[in-house]
């Protein structure tokens, strides 16, 4: 819990060593030598990597194609300043897991569980296995739309996804998974590449950053957008993800100041590329672009060759298939950490297969479970994938909460909790994410018993 | 001036052994401790946080969410049925 300095001194009794720590322990022995000869790069190499990966695992395959689905209808506009805003919203969120997992060395999953009892932490553990798998299907579905760019079919994108999760896992150590993952996930910017390559007007896009034009159309499509871009930046597997991840990477205290660079460069850099996407997206504006469905197809990778040209299809097609193998490698292992921890059994990439079986049978099944999904002939593959962030902007509101109260336990933080400044801006992003969320959720149910006309 | 070795009490040697005395692998684990906080061992993190207290009107404000939010969503999952259909 909330120690600063409680490095362990001679003297002191000691518990043993297991291999987790002994694993944990040479990470950190590099963050102690980088910090004592003052290598401010080296010690920003070393601690960087929870923030990254949450916010461009979040940029992930459903995300993208709801970034160019706000480009093909609207064009230049609302969304290209509201997708930064978004991001913002996530720096503060994810500022407060990191500063929790680093302060107490202990997942969000754990902490709700014990310290407010069984009942809501299993409620938040059901709530993330719930999205995690629609989402984690929604993943191979974009790498699938990615593929089928290249004439490659379900088959493939299926054992794509999951030789990448059999990779990542078998080296058992996280700094391994981390950097093979970091390494991957800095493929984002193919969506930088693509809007690069559509050659937009640039004051253009500088104009649209007051905020309009405003998106037109019916009250509950505007929702629908509000509700699955909101979706597509902050999301429940992210909180677990990330303070699971600043325990398993040994974070401490010390760290806070570099997690916070951590998290805000993922944040601006899965901003830039967000809008990247959309700004690829733009140019199908005037070309049949808003009568793309989303995954319908090959949709987007395709409509982008013929309007602008082939590198930009092959580039947009790359970067789905990049951002679903992303997703699909920090979707697993919230779902992973969060089985684990509530289980109450080892969860870290710093065990090995037989003294963590909970936490890489969870890895592992959740992405096999939803790799079988998209497998099944008839499925509804297009409906699960537009409902995914939907569904986890919904069940968004009670995991914030639970952040907030726990960045404000001083039992738990003691100095590192939650300032009075952000606890306001923490609220009214709860607020925020939640009144979007449900009314969305009500007005579209209103609509579908005919309470209310579309 | 203190020329005897530093002593290193440890959980699994027992108190009072000369730092000279150690096997390089005991030396290696030594070192490795070093780098990390006491609370940060799995024997540590192991042992549960104790349980906080709410009081009953955070405790129906978090019900109210929970019933809100499973409301809602079964909306959501009925709204997305009734389109498949």
């Amino acid at each position: 819990m909330a120690t600063t300095e409680a490095t362990a001194a001679p003297g002191l009794l000691l518990p043993p060593l297991t291999p987790e720590d002994t694993a944990r322990s040479q990470d950190r022995s590099r963050v102690h030598r980088a910090r004592r000869h003052s290598r401010r790069w080296q010690l920003l190499w070393l601690l960087v990597g929870p923030g990254i990966l949450a916010m461009l695992g979040e940029n992930d395959g459903p995300s993208m194609i709801a970034y160019a689905s706000d480009g093909a209808q609207y064009g230049l506009g609302f969304f290209v300043p509201f997708i930064p805003v978004l991001f913002a919203m996530a720096f503060i969120c994810q500022e407060m897991c990191m500063r929790v997992g680093a302060v107490t060395h202990r997942g969000y999953g754990e902490l709700v569980l014990q310290r407010y009892g069984r009942v809501w932490g299993w409620f938040g553990a059901g709530d993330l296995t719930l999205t995690n798998l629609v989402t984690l299907v929604a993943e191979f579905i974009s790498i699938r739309v990615g593929l089928a760019y290249f004439h490659l079919g379900s088959g493939v994108a299926v054992a794509l996804g999951l030789a990448l999760v059999g990779f990542t896992l078998s080296g058992g150590r996280y700094w391994r998974w981390e950097r093979i993952v970091l390494g991957m996930a800095l493929f984002n910017g193919l969506f930088l590449v693509a809007a690069i390559l559509v050659k937009p007007h640039v004051g253009a896009i500088a104009g649209s950053f007051d905020f309009s034009p405003f998106p037109g159309g019916s009250f509950n499509t505007l929702l629908l957008l509000l509700a699955s871009t909101i979706g597509a930046t902050v999301t429940p597997w992210m909180i677990f993800f990330q303070q699971s991840a600043s325990a398993d990477k040994g974070m401490t205290p010390r760290d806070v100041k570099h997690g916070r660079y951590d998290t805000a460069a993922g944040a601006i850099l899965a901003a830039i590329f967000g809008v990247g996407a959309l700004i690829a997206g733009a140019v199908l504006l005037g070309h049949g672009g808003s009568g793309i469905e989303g995954f319908a197809g090959a949709g987007f990778p395709e409509a982008l060759r013929h309007v602008a040209g082939g590198a930009v299809g092959t580039v947009f097609a790359l970067g789905l298939i990049e951002a679903g193998g992303v997703a699909i490698l920090t979707i697993s292992a919230s779902t992973a950490y969060a089985a684990g921890e509530c289980v109450g059994v080892s969860h870290s990439f710093n065990s090995s297969p037989r003294n963590a079986a909970v936490f890489y049978a969870a890895n592992a099944g959740i992405a096999l479970l939803a790799a079988t999904v998209i497998l099944i002939p008839g499925a509804p593959l297009l409906s699960i994938a537009l409902n995914a962030n939907v569904l986890a902007t919904v069940l968004l509101p009670v995991s914030l909460v639970f952040m907030v109260m726990l960045a404000n336990d001083r039992g738990l933080m003691g100095a590192w909790a939650n300032k009075r400044s952000t606890n306001v801006i923490g609220i009214t992003v709860i607020a925020f994410v939640g009144l979007c969320g449900a009314a969305y959720g009500i007005d579209s149910f209103l609509q579908t018993i005919h309470l209310i006309g579309s | 001036m203190n020329t005897q070795a530093p002593v290193i009490n440890d959980a699994h040697r027992g108190p009072g052994i000369r730092e000279q005395d150690l096997q390089p692998q005991e030396r290696f684990e030594d070192e490795l401790i070093l780098h990390l906080e006491r609370d940060q061992f799995v024997a540590e993190t192991s042992r549960p946080v104790p349980r906080a207290t709410l009081s009953a009107r955070a405790t129906a404000g978090l019900w109210a969410l929970r019933v809100f939010v499973v409301l809602v969503s079964l909306m959501v999952i009925y709204t997305f049925i009734e389109q498949l259909n």
